[in-house]
């Protein structure tokens, strides 16, 4: 177990290494992303420019303008370039709306994605299934910025039974927060409940077959209690492996919803950052985003032995 | 004859497929009486195991079309409901099945899935209760160190101890009836006589009334009392174990008798082969190390798998290579290829060194040694018709193009005795034994000087067995080829080869002539290792447990 820490904290060092240094180039290639240029606004002076450039430094080379945004992300001194705010701060700020984005967004689509995937195989072939199915396909295929737009337009424009966005902090109106997060919630899970629950029948399809169902059924245990501690239980063990690698997804998402739905997170910072292609907030968030998936996947992995006997910590890190 | 405690009357089982209702099983009766072990033999798609599975409900299915009776001491199962079979399995009539590997849950600890059984129909049994009784069931079925055995998992014990366990399992309840589902065939040889003395044992202390469905005729000698011979889902042979070995009545079960090859039935003298050696292996060793560190890995272990092996093989001959899994007879066969690098020690093929050539260096050596493989539904690529995956070889190699390449595959599919026709078909339109053939005009193809079969025949049928060999016989001597034949099977071996090395534990520890091999072992391995295989003859098996009882 040390051994599997040890090696996975630096995994994760190189992994954040070489997505900050990834995002950083790909800022520095694209046209017209001279921040100086940015910052001097529209009918700037080539003097201002240059002096700009002088001031933050854009002329130095560019490791050292690498190390030096580093330096600054990692002590919480890193400055935006359009409005020069505190890059750090606006990220903390973030943070409640984000994680409750997220957390919701994820129980709902493990909840539903385990649940429906549960009924469709037990009951495949059947109607259930059926429905199920086709529930399942089109929530894989609804783009997302779609459904947000039309949940908007019917239950909050139109309907006005939820709320058209903003986000209300847990402690000050538990109520609310939920009321406020249920449709950004919805948005951010229904694609992955379809996919999580055609994943699960799929497995539990697999598993029914296998000998050691058959095993327990001639033992004379109830149909309920062979679907669930034999067929459930082993089909759910990739699940979590697949969850740890869509953490990544959940952070993406964040992107779209929180902007459609003005979370006013650390996903819409992205999103304005993007726009204003104001790079420090980019690289900041971007190691943020990567810290977690890195995090979660080590964390999959953990609870994938501690699921499955046969594997060891050990040999996973190889 | 008391009353019989399982009656199956007029028993049909069929299968609603795409292509139609399957009957697998067409009108099966037989009783069982208390105390007595009745073998169901046949060979596979017979309906044995269906039958099986079919007495406590386990084919049941939307797709299933069930006819006819099965009375267990007064009930009828046949149409009985999910709560009143669920009473039986277990408590009543218990399975033990073929793959202990696959057949405990592997996420449970053995303990666990024991308890889990007992509870199911004694709920009232506490969980400490219970594992106190796992723990004696364990015992009793002859694991050492039950107490400890108990909170291990399935993958941490041997395929032995796994069968040991399941046994323990089925006993769990004390049933009436013990159903046996080939309770051997995935266990190797020395295990397996451990497993058929347990079952023995179990029947003569606890009068457990047993059905054996195996496709082992020497299984059937050594355990049963009473034959059932099923063919196509129908029994075509009935009768006391002596009188279905020694006056089987139905064609088909001595065309299945004749099958069987004997280990003590001395093959047909063949013309000593020439003497230059083909194949010469020196001291080969492979080891795969076992690597641990914090940062950067450090060997702290190697597994042996092949510790210094030397043999030769002269060119023409057979040389056996037998061993149990584990032994590192596998890893032997692909060191020599050159598939593994070795550890150390030295190859020749035809005199030159192959030892450690680079794979560029190996590529033109390959088309003079081939391999047949033991799966023959494994190794065949399923979305390839048959006609392409014979002649890839011979395009990778560039020796044919065109409508040449299909001539010559279309020659080759004739001579392992399969139809030019069949060029444009897929591997799943095969039987076993066809499959095999299909892998054995893939090794055909470059025409090798060196096949090395691992396991060609394991996998298949006893009657398709005989017509493998056969045909690797006439193929030898007709192509003048050479082998060295891998497997457990010491039997096959003997009827295939002309001498015979024995592994264990990664080295050879006996090797010679076949027949001095199979009749005067000089090693207590190799002595242990003969004495383990099951004879198919029950009178012949009654002497021998007889003078070792005395």
């Amino acid at each position: 177990m040390g051994r599997f820490i040890v090696r996975r904290l630096l995994g994760m060092v190189a992994v954040l290494f070489a997505v900050s240094v990834l995002a950083f180039l790909i800022f520095n290639v694209i046209p017209n992303s001279d921040p100086a240029q940015r910052m001097a606004g529209r009918n700037a002076t080539p003097q201002l420019v240059a002096s700009i450039t002088e001031e933050w430094g854009f002329d130095e080379p560019l490791p050292q303008q690498y190390l030096t945004m580093m330096g600054n992300i990692l002590s919480g001194d890193v400055i935006s370039y359009t409005n020069r705010e505190n890059v750090d701060e606006r990220i903390v700020e973030g943070v409640p709306a984000t994680f409750s984005l997220c957390l919701g967004a994820a129980l709902l689509w493990l909840t539903f994605g385990i649940l429906f995937g549960y009924l469709s195989a037990v009951r495949a072939g059947g109607w259930l299934d059926r429905v199920l199915t086709v529930v399942a396909v089109t929530g894989i295929s609804i783009p997302v910025f779609w459904l947000a737009a039309v949940l908007l337009n019917y239950l909050s424009y139109q309907a006005g039974i939820f709320p058209s966005g903003g986000y209300v902090g847990l402690t000050e109106e538990p109520l609310d927060w939920a009321y406020h997060l249920l449709l950004p919630w919805l948005t951010l899970a229904v694609v992955q409940i379809g996919f999580y629950s055609r994943v699960l029948r799929s497995n539990m399809l697999d598993a029914m077959s296998e000998d050691y169902v058959r095993t327990a059924r001639a033992k004379g245990l109830s149909e309920r209690r062979v679907m669930t501690r034999h067929v459930l239980r082993n089909s759910l063990i990739p699940i979590v492996t697949l969850f740890g690698l869509d953490v990544g997804v959940l952070l993406g998402g964040t992107i779209l919803v929180e902007a459609i739905f003005n979370l006013n997170g650390i996903g819409q910072y992205a999103f304005e950052s993007l726009k204003g292609l104001d790079l420090p907030p980019i690289m900041a968030i971007v190691l943020f985003g990567a810290f977690f998936v890195v995090l979660f996947n080590a964390l999959a992995d953990i609870a994938y032995a501690y699921l499955d006997p046969r594997v060891k910590l050990e040999d996973s890190a190889q | 004859m008391s009353e019989p405690l399982l009656s199956v009357n007029d028993l049909r089982v069929g299968f609603v497929t795409e292509g139609g209702l399957v009957q697998a099983v067409d009108g099966v009766s037989f009783d069982l009486a208390p105390g007595e072990v009745l073998a169901i033999v046949g060979e596979s798609g017979s309906g044995k195991s269906v039958t099986a599975q079919t007495i406590v409900g386990l084919t049941r299915s939307p797709n299933t079309r069930l006819d006819g009776s099965i009375r267990l001491g007064g009930t009828e199962l046949i149409d009985a409901d999910d709560a009143q079979l669920r009473r039986v399995r277990g408590e009543r009539i218990a399975m033990v099945f073929q793959d202990p590997m696959t057949s405990f849950n592997p996420v449970y600890r053995i303990g666990n899935q024991l308890v889990e059984a007992i509870r199911a129909h004694r709920p009232e049994v506490s969980e400490t209760e219970g594992r106190r009784r796992a723990i004696e069931l364990l015992d009793s079925v002859g694991l050492s160190d039950a107490e400890r055995q108990v909170n291990r998992y399935p993958h941490e014990f041997s395929g032995g101890m796994r069968q040991r366990a399941m046994i323990a399992m089925a006993l769990a309840l004390e049933p009436e009836v013990l159903i046996a589902d080939e309770p051997t065939t995935a266990l190797d040889v020395t295990i397996q006589a451990q497993i058929l003395e347990l079952l023995r044992q179990l029947n003569r202390e606890r009068n457990l009334a047993t059905i054996l469905i195996t496709h082992d005729f020497g299984v059937v000698a050594e355990l049963a009392d009473r034959v059932l011979v099923m063919h196509d889902g129908k029994i075509v042979e009935r009768g006391d174990l002596d009188d279905v070995f020694y006056a089987a009545k139905d064609a088909y079960t001595r065309q299945l008798l004749g099958a069987v090859v004997r280990l003590d039935q001395a093959p047909s003298l063949r013309p000593s082969p020439g003497a230059a050696p083909l194949l010469e292996v020196r001291d080969l060793v492979k080891h795969f190390p076992v690597k641990r560190g914090l940062l950067f890995d450090r060997e702290v272990d190697r597994v042996r798998a092949v510790d210094g092996v030397s043999f030769s093989v002269a060119q023409g001959e057979t040389l056996g290579l037998v061993g149990e899994s584990g032994s590192g007879k596998s890893t032997l066969s692909r060191t020599v290829l050159q598939l593994l690098a070795p550890t150390s020690g030295s190859v020749r093929f035809e005199g030159r060194e192959i030892g450690g050539l680079s794979r560029r260096q190996m590529r033109p050596l390959r088309a003079d040694m081939q391999m047949i493989f033991q799966d023959p539904y494994a190794s065949l690529n399923p979305r390839k018709r048959i006609g392409q995956i014979v002649a890839e070889p011979l395009r990778l190699h560039r020796r044919a193009s065109g409508s040449e390449l299909r001539r010559k595959v279309q020659k080759l599919l004739d001579r392992v005795g399969l139809s030019p026709a069949h060029y444009d078909r897929y591997p799943h339109e095969f039987s076993g034994g066809q499959r095999q053939r299909v892998g054995i005009a893939r090794a055909l193809a470059l025409q090798p000087k060196l096949i090395v079969a691992d396991e060609p025949v394991s996998a298949l049928d006893v009657s398709i067995r005989a017509q493998i060999t056969d045909l690797l016989e006439d193929l030898q001597e007709e192509l003048g080829l050479t082998y060295v034949f891998v497997a457990h099977d010491i039997g096959v071996v003997r009827h295939v080869s002309d001498r015979i090395a024995v592994m264990h534990n990664g080295k050879i520890v006996e090797q010679g002539p076949a027949d001095q091999v199979c009749e005067q072992p000089s090693d207590p391995y190799t002595r242990a290792l003969l004495a383990a295989v099951p004879v198919p003859d029950p009178r012949e098996t009654r002497a021998r447990r007889g003078s070792s009882a005395l």
